[in-house]
């Protein structure tokens, strides 16, 4: 203790070395307050967490996916992404991801995601309708497929009269956060009542195409090009 | 009374062919759920689409050798 005393007593700093402290102090204080974004004058917004439950009913987490992409999770850049319209359509289009979000109608459906793997996911999906987007690009009489094309390549389809009479979405929220990389950001296709490889991740571009026997990258390889929930995924 | 399938070369038979078919249910298993690295280690020749064929369709045969494998493993208490 008559040590601890001694040498607190034979530290006696300059005036100097005492400004110079507390300089430094404030500086790495004014530092730590603006790089946490208070005093910045604006607010940021964090991604609010993910509901889980909606209406009374239970949902899955967006990690009880599991992660079975033809090649792994794909971070698209917003920069140059573009949600494309094309083939037999009048007004071929091109989006960007804020055009879709801000300039559309939104809706949100509770609906379950089965992967031919057997597991299963029933989650809160809000996006914009296909069909409010196809009639934007005024779809030609002859044309009866809707051919999904993906950032990663995968490739998919749907008719055209499936997607108009059950208000297939395209979502870009689910459980109320955006869609995090690894589940398809910016858009994922909500095909309900269909095996999960209809649920095509990072869309970019839908074509439409009078092609009623068009198969998608799983579809080449043996799966139904049907893909109803009710029936085998697999072609006989 | 001759029981030929609790001799040798039946339970041979039955033996290699579990194994087998216990080998073929793992592959095709991981054909499934790691299907990009079972592709890639067969050369493309297990992809997912056949893994799920071949996994589905050996269920029955390995219930059949499974039950036949524990048939052959029990001891005769039956006097005959």
């Amino acid at each position: 203790m008559k040590n601890l005393i001694f040498s607190l007593h034979r530290f006696s700093p300059t005036k100097k070395v005492v400004l110079k402290t507390i300089t430094f102090l404030s500086m790495v204080s004014m530092a730590l307050v603006v790089g946490s974004g208070c005093g910045t004058g604006g607010t940021t917004r964090l991604q609010p967490a993910e509901i889980n439950e909606y209406q009374g009913e239970k949902l899955s987490s967006i990690n009880d996916f599991r992660e079975n992409s033809i090649r792994g999770p794909q971070h698209v850049d917003l920069g140059t992404y573009k949600l494309k319209i094309t083939g037999l359509v009048d007004n071929p289009a091109e989006y960007t991801y804020d055009d879709v979000i801000n300039n559309h109608q939104s809706y949100e459906k509770v609906v379950k995601l089965d992967c031919v793997e057997g597991w299963s996911v029933v989650i809160l999906w809000q996006g914009v309708l296909l069909k409010d987007l196809l009639a934007e690009a005024k779809v030609k009489p002859e044309a009866k497929v809707a051919i999904f094309k993906a950032w990663d390549g995968y490739t998919t389809s749907l008719p055209l009269d499936f997607i108009i009479s059950n208000n297939i979405l395209i979502a870009y929220k689910m459980n109320g956060v955006t869609l995090p990389p690894e589940r398809g950001f910016p858009f994922e296709l909500v095909a309900e009542s269909k095996w999960g490889y209809k649920w095509e991740k990072w869309v970019t571009q839908i074509e439409l195409s009078d092609d009623v026997n068009y198969q998608g990258y799983w579809e080449q390889r043996g799966y139904s090009n049907s893909a109803d929930i009710n029936g085998d995924f697999l072609e006989k | 009374m001759r029981n030929i399938l609790k001799e040798k070369p039946a339970k041979q038979v039955v033996h290699w062919s579990l194994l087998a078919v216990l080998v073929l249910y793992v592959l095709t298993g991981f054909g499934i759920t790691a299907y990009r690295t079972v592709e890639l280690v067969t050369f493309g020749l297990l992809g997912k689409a056949l893994a799920f064929k071949i996994h589905d369709d050996l269920i029955i045969p390995f219930v059949v050798l499974m039950g036949l494998h524990i048939y052959q493993q029990t001891k005769q208490t039956a006097k005959e």
